[in-house]
């Protein structure tokens, strides 16, 4: 193989910052090829009315590096391609590059969009990955009964996700699995929906979740140092499980207790009034009472 | 059966987390004991009044009230009061300044000032007893709009009266169901919006839990009005008592007719769902809210379409919050023009407060619009506990904004709360102190509103996310020349880029702290000194030579061993080991640890 660099780049992605990166290499001297997946360049910036902090408008400033990336010389715009194998080493690599069809003669098209809008069919740009998974039989059976449960309601995927935690204590990955697959719902969509909650998590919870209240009322009273002594009596941080999956640290916007402030609760069991001094005890009183049920 | 009296015990999530069920079980217990069950009735109510006394108890037809109690007082009360008549005045409530026992309800300060609208059977009926409610007038306004009303009627009806969206926005609720009812989509929705998401506000929670029949007439009255057949009501997930308690009343009331198909034999059907949210703040702005219940990620959308014209699935959705729909039975009741006459010009009726924070009187509170901030915090909460000196009063929760002294005499309305930067928000209210560090307390709201931004506006999910980081700076002693101005141009372009209430209300703590308290910023960045001793990183602890009795409680309970001392000697802390947790404060009974 040959070491003599070649000068020429490769940039994947033909969003914002794709673009400027292509136009200083392109005015730079190098020759560049610019990889897009979608039919054209732009991104997200595209789309959006205001770009911050400055609130210019996102088209205006946009708009002039699609037409000079579009006319640059030095810039090759590859379209609805997606990169395949890449080979060789830095300065000097070899990439495959899988052109997707158009069926539209680009030369010839002036982007009117009368096509698009009389087109009688719509498809998804990327179509779900099919994923098959197999439950065990109880497991399976749990499920399924969740969702027989909802099975004719609109909009059913949040109280499916609830019930599935009710059960579990968490939202196992296999679960979500079965769920998108039984569902033909997208697991990216289900992973959106768990992951931008509070009640969801991705990871088993312990068998006691302490929770301290971070309302405003608990916090100007210590809710904060409450927080810190149960951080280190447990040796674990906000949002973790000890070790021994018995207990989970957890924060709440407001328990609505604001009256008894600052508020603690230990699974359905709520302490009002609570003190720092209090948090060995608490802790002392779960564990004693966990050794005597693994006991009987 | 009659019974000679009645023991009214808040069992409210608050005096629950105090032990109010021990109290109940002990109560029945020691009833028993004296044969008094056919002559004491044991009733459990919700959100009764000053939520910071629980557990409390009301003994009708006297309305004698006891306070902070304990299972050891109960024999005692029983034998004396229900058995003897005679009322236990070591157990009252006792008056802050006055020092003596005030024996009745309505002679307690706090009491005295409210009027009950929304609250109207607040602590006064079994929120699980569907019977209680409709004893005290409950379902009347449902069958008189169904005998004599039409849709249009009520609308015009509600318009008179002036009422207002308590969520927070303020919009005139009965022209936001004329919209929705002349919209031509059909179905029609009716949501009620029940995801207090915001910190320090427990103003429904306490409807639902004290009084959920009300708000289900409520919903009843609005259906009616704008023509839906099908209503949600959206509700925390931390909420799980206030989810039971709703969720009972709705079964009773399909039971006895007055859900689901021809409510009273009409032709008008209407059915309730519980939607229980999963702890994300956004949800509380309509259009997420919306977005929730369909199961799509809970992110805002553009207005318009406004939901009246396309919400839920689609379709023409009107959404009210659990206070404005728990007034309509007493407005249907009274009349418009009753409601029209309290309150002020613009702003008519009551509002629910949560009263929380450093105050004595801390609680639920229903006062007439155009009420002050002094009267609220003076007189109703009964001053700030400790002889401490009052700072600032924070309205309306993580959009809202703190009010200073100078401006206590401003009086509650929607327009005025706003012209001094904050606003009406849902109604919580959280009082502040001299030792609470305003600059700390806009970090803590930051913080809040940047975990909860759902990330879809750039200004608001990255502008708030430096925010936080400038604040946390200035709190850890590394702010810089320019911060301030900094701040202010990123709160004020946050506001004008983002798109729904929640970026763009959320600079605002941090822009009226500056406003009226600028000079903590200053000493923070200047002086790297925390004023209100409150900055874990700007304070230090020492102990007090000459106080310290040697007593070695805070030796003990040190958690680094940082307390060096024999005992009976003054103790002196070790600097390089103190890790600033307080709890040597907070266990010292001579005040011999000094912060600053």
């Amino acid at each position: 193989m040959s070491n003599k660099k070649v000068g020429s780049v490769l940039v994947i992605g033909a969003g914002i910052a794709g673009i400027q990166s292509s136009l200083d290499l392109a005015n730079s001297g190098f020759k560049v090829y610019l990889l897009e997946q979608t039919p054209a360049i732009g991104g997200t910036m595209a789309q959006l009315d205001k770009t911050f902090p400055t609130n210019d408008c996102a088209m205006c400033i946009v708009s002039p590096k699609l037409v000079d990336c579009g006319r640059h010389p030095n810039i090759e715009i590859i379209t609805n391609a997606e990169l395949g194998k890449v080979f060789g080493e830095a300065g000097n690599f070899k990439v495959e590059v899988k052109k997707n069809p158009r069926y539209v003669d680009e030369d010839k098209c002036t982007g009117c969009a009368a096509c698009t809008q009389n087109c009688p069919v719509s498809i998804a740009l990327y179509p779900v990955e099919k994923i098959s998974i197999l439950l065990k039989k109880d497991d399976a059976d749990k499920v399924d009964a969740i969702l027989k449960e909802f099975k004719d309601k609109k909009g059913s995927l949040m109280p499916i996700l609830q019930s599935i935690t009710r059960e579990y204590n968490y939202l196992p990955e296999d679960i979500l699995k079965y769920i998108s697959q039984k569902l033909d719902i997208s697991l990216a969509k289900i992973y959106q929906i768990a992951t931008f909650y509070n009640a969801f998590s991705l990871k088993p919870k312990g068998k006691y979740t302490v929770n301290v209240c971070f309302g405003t009322a608990c916090y100007i009273k210590g809710g904060n140092r409450i927080l810190e002594a149960f951080e280190r009596e447990l040796g674990i941080t906000m949002g973790n499980t000890t070790e021994d999956l018995i207990f989970g640290l957890e924060t709440i916007s407001c328990f609505g207790c604001c009256g008894q402030a600052p508020v603690v609760t230990v699974n359905e069991d709520i302490y009002g009034h609570f003190r720092v001094t209090q948090v060995p005890k608490l802790i002392k009183k779960y564990r004693e009472e966990e050794s005597a049920k693994t006991k009987a | 059966m009659a019974y000679r009296c009645n023991v009214l015990l808040c069992t409210c999530t608050m005096c629950v987390s105090v032990g109010a069920l021990k109290i109940k079980s002990k109560l029945e217990e020691e009833v028993k004991r004296f044969n008094l069950e056919n002559e004491v009735q044991i009733i459990s109510t919700g959100s009764s009044w000053l939520c910071t006394k629980g557990p409390t108890l009301i003994v009708q037809p006297d309305d004698i009230v006891y306070q902070l109690l304990k299972e050891k007082d109960i024999p005692n009360l029983v034998e004396e009061h229900l058995l003897k008549g005679r009322p236990v005045h070591s157990l009252m409530y006792i008056h802050p300044e006055e020092l003596h026992p005030i024996e009745k309800l309505q002679d307690i300060p706090f009491y005295h000032d409210q009027r009950l609208i929304a609250l109207w059977n607040r602590g006064i009926i079994d929120p699980d007893e569907i019977d209680e409610y409709i004893a005290r007038d409950g379902y009347k306004a449902l069958v008189k709009v169904l005998q004599n009303m039409t849709p249009e009627d009520v609308i015009q009806e509600i318009k008179d009266s002036g009422l207002r969206g308590r969520g927070g926005g303020g919009f005139p609720t009965g022209l936001k169901w004329e919209f929705c009812r002349k919209n031509p989509g059909s179905p029609k929705y009716l949501i009620c919006n029940a995801d207090e998401g915001d910190p320090g506000a427990f103003m429904d929670r306490s409807i639902i839990e004290a009084d959920p029949h009300s708000l289900i007439e409520g919903m009843l009255l609005a259906a009616y009005a704008i023509g839906a057949e099908k209503g949600y009501v959206y509700v925390r997930s931390e909420y799980p008592l206030a989810i039971k308690r709703l969720d009972g009343a709705i079964i009773k009331a399909r039971e006895y007719g007055l859900l689901g198909k021809g409510v009273f034999g009409s032709d008008f059907n209407f059915d309730v769902e519980i939607f229980r949210g999963a702890g994300a703040f956004v949800c509380g702005e309509e259009t997420s809210l919306i977005h929730s219940i369909e199961g799509e990620p809970a992110e805002p959308r553009q207005r318009p379409p406004f939901p009246v014209e396309k919400g839920l699935f689609g379709s023409p959705t009107n959404i009210n919050n659990v206070e404005t729909l728990s007034c309509l039975p007493r407005i249907i009741n009274f009349g418009a023009k009753w409601f029209a006459k309290i309150g002020t010009e613009k702003s008519k009726g009551t509002k629910v407060f949560s009263l929380a924070g450093k105050i004595n009187n801390a609680g639920l509170v229903e006062v007439p619009m155009g009420i002050t901030l002094r009267e609220m915090v003076f007189k109703i909460g009964g001053g700030i506990p400790n002889r401490k000196k009052f700072k600032a009063v924070q309205t309306g929760g993580p959009s809202g904004g703190v009010i200073p002294e100078s401006m206590l005499d401003l009086p509650i309305d929607y327009e005025r709360l706003q012209e001094a930067g904050a606003i009406m928000g849902s109604g919580g209210m959280i009082v502040m102190d001299e030792d609470d560090c305003m600059v700390d307390i806009a970090r803590y709201f930051i913080e809040f509103t940047r975990d909860e931004s759902c990330g879809k506006c750039s200004s608001c999910r990255e502008g708030l996310d430096a925010m936080y980081e400038i604040l946390t700076n200035i709190c850890k002693g590394n702010g810089k020349d320019g911060d301030i101005e900094f701040l202010e141009e990123l709160g004020e372009a946050t506001i004008n880029a983002s798109m729904c209430g929640l970026g763009k209300s959320a600079p605002n703590p941090v822009l009226t702290s500056i406003r009226h308290f600028r000079d903590e910023y200053v000493a923070h960045i200047r002086d790297k000194k925390c004023p209100a001793k409150s900055c874990v990183d700007l304070i230090e602890y020492s102990v007090d030579q000459e106080k310290c009795t040697g007593c070695f409680i805070c030796n003990v309970n040190c958690p680094t061993n940082a307390i060096i001392g024999e005992k009976k000697k003054p103790q002196t802390i070790d600097k390089s080991k103190c890790i600033k947790c307080s709890v040597c404060f907070e266990v010292c009974r001579f005040d011999a640890i000094k912060v600053g």
